[in-house]
């Protein structure tokens, strides 16, 4: 601030400096020309004064219009080496003077306009710079959260299916737990009272009686084992699937689309082959998606460790006659050998380390309390197809 | 004096467990009394005999690990035989340092269960008896006067007579008579036997 200031003060002193140095160097000039030529040439103090204002501004231009009327007063004006004018003369000083003052307010307005228009066009610069760099940053900025919103996105879906999978297997422990504790506590009590049986049969004296009531109490005890067991099986699959019209090829592509971000991962082409013209079946949507996604998921770990032919699956629905519909899942995984063909539907039967094991077998439950068929073969070209019927609409009313 | 009969108590709140084993256990000729519950059997008045415990670990409110924590504290000494379903070592570990002993997983072998009962009676009855004993001789020794404690105390340090009439500053003579009372009272038969009764009641006073 004290710098500007200063250098203001200095460009100041400067301006005037140069009006006073202008005057001075047209009165010299004019003095040495006046010996030559008599008749003065007054029109170097109009240069002068030109000048002073161009580059001095208004201030510097009338100090020199002041300066230059004094000196032309003073040497020019007869009395000459006097402030006097002679009426003479009059008329000519005044046209001189009022041409000088002319000129420098017509120099100073029009340097005026045009300093204005320039720092007009100074700030509209800074402030267009201003801009750009807020509209830089902006976007930067915007860039920044963009990529922050894809890592958290990408972490989200990461953790979503960290938890998914941590749940599962929470509720599998749960179950797991629960299911072992109910099935031996009865077990305990047959265990403990056919062994009372045995004993009471084996004394001396054979007691019929207790040994009877033991006998009934072990036999008591497995009732209730195979009642816990129903029932678990009863909660696996819901008894009475609650069953409405479902547009099958619907269904399909809703969880083609659902699985799609998997099969990517995992570099899996998934293909949809459905028929136009199928009729609609009557089922349990959540069940059946269960199923369709089940198969496809399947489908997909089958061929991951697939890498001398593409990764296809391939769902394909198509209409039947007997009023059936078949829906079928084909990969081109690694294929089902004999003895996986032979178990595939066993419950807790796996071929992954992490399985459960419960997939298939819970599937065709499903499939089978609609009246309809699951089963797998081998592709002729490798992988596995695994397929199912249900039956159509008209199929059922018919 | 004839040894009262033995008497298994079973714990267990699944009705069918309980009746089995309660039966198989009965099936020797064993005296049977079962609990649906621990608070059932804090609150039953229990007979003065042999006696152990055959106790389910998981129930609902007090669990058997609690209920042999409440033992120990209220200073009942049972053996426990456990039988738990789902045998977790941390679990076991816990219940044998507090002096479990037995730990069975259900569905438990009716043979195994008859031995571990055999066991527990046997070892409580050993245990009742050294408890009486132990009884007995300090009810004895609770008889001295204080100055024939003193006594004791040096004669089984195994002091000379000349020594402890000069630790306690008496005569001679009147050691050997407090030595006598003392022989007379404990009814002890030799020196070696009051040492080993002396041994016994610190060591049971111990436990």
């Amino acid at each position: 601030m004290q710098i500007s200031t200063a250098a203001t003060a200095k460009r100041t002193l400067f301006r005037y400096g140069l009006a006073i140095g202008l005057i001075f160097l047209a009165l010299l000039v004019s003095l040495a020309l006046q010996n030559s030529f008599g008749n003065p040439f007054w029109f170097f103090f109009s240069a002068a004064v030109i000048l002073s204002t161009w580059f001095g501004g208004a201030g510097p231009g009338w100090l020199a219009v002041i300066c230059s009327t004094l000196a032309v007063m003073y040497y020019f004006t007869p009395p000459l080496r006097s402030l006097a004018v002679t009426p003479h003369d009059l008329p000519y000083f005044v046209t001189f003077v009022a041409c000088e003052m002319g000129v420098t307010q017509l120099i100073s307005w029009r340097k005026r306009s045009e300093d204005s228009i320039r720092q007009a066009r100074d700030e509209l610069e800074v402030r267009v710079a201003e801009r750009t760099a807020e509209l830089k940053n902006a976007n930067d900025a915007l860039v920044r959260q963009m990529a922050e919103q894809r890592r958290t996105e990408e972490t989200l879906q990461a953790t979503r299916a960290e938890l998914a999978r941590a749940a599962r297997i929470t509720t599998i422990g749960e179950l797991t737990a629960s299911i072992a504790h109910e099935v031996n506590q009865p077990l305990a009590a047959v265990v403990a009272n056919a062994d009372a049986c045995v004993a009471w049969l084996s004394r001396k004296m054979p007691d019929l009686a207790e040994a009877r009531s033991a006998a009934e109490r072990a036999t008591q005890g497995a009732t209730r084992a195979a009642e816990v067991i129903a029932r678990i099986r009863s909660l696996i699959t819901k008894a009475t699937p609650e069953k409405s019209r479902v547009p099958l090829n619907r269904v399909i592509e809703q969880i083609a689309a659902l699985a799609e971000g998997q099969a990517e991962r995992n570099h899996v082409a998934i293909k949809l082959e459905l028929s136009p013209d199928l009729p609609i079946v009557l089922c349990d949507s959540i069940q059946l998606q269960q199923v369709i996604l089940n198969l496809i998921v399947n489908g997909i770990e089958a061929t991951t460790s697939v890498t001398d032919r593409p990764r296809m699956l391939t769902l394909r629905t198509e209409a039947e006659d007997k009023g059936q519909v078949r829906v079928s899942v084909r990969d081109s995984g690694v294929g089902l050998n004999e003895e996986v063909m032979g178990r595939l539907f066993e419950p807790f039967f796996t071929t992954r380390p992490k399985g459960m094991g419960m997939g298939l077998s819970i599937s065709r439950s499903i499939i089978e309390a609609h009246g309809g068929r699951l089963w797998a073969e081998s592709n002729t070209s490798g992988g596995a197809t695994f397929q199912f019927t249900l039956p159509s609409e008209d199929g059922l009313t018919a | 004096m004839k040894e009262p009969e033995p008497v298994v108590f079973v714990i267990d709140d699944d009705r069918m467990i309980r009746d089995g084993l309660q039966s198989l256990i009965r099936s020797v000729g064993l005296r049977v009394e079962t609990f649906a519950s621990a608070q059932e059997f804090l609150v039953a008045k229990r007979p003065d005999a042999p006696a152990c415990l055959v106790l389910d670990v998981r129930m609902p409110e007090l669990s058997g690990l609690d209920l042999q924590l409440k033992l120990r504290d209220g200073g009942i000494p049972i053996p426990i035989i456990f039988i738990t379903g789902h045998g977790d070592i941390p679990m076991s570990v816990r219940a044998m340092k507090e002096g479990a002993h037995e730990f069975l997983t259900k569905p438990v072998r009716g043979q195994d269960l008859l031995d571990a009962v055999q066991k527990a009676l046997a070892s409580d009855r050993t245990l009742r008896q050294e408890r009486k004993e132990a009884n007995e001789i300090r009810g004895r020794f609770e008889s001295l006067t204080p100055r024939e404690k003193e006594v004791l105390e040096l004669v089984v340090a195994g002091l000379l007579n000349k020594q402890i009439a000069a630790q306690l500053g008496m005569s001679e003579l009147t050691v050997k008579t407090h030595r006598a009372h003392v022989m007379e009272k404990t009814q002890a038969e030799s020196l070696a036997h009051l040492v080993r009764m002396s041994e016994k009641l610190k060591s049971v006073s111990r436990k």
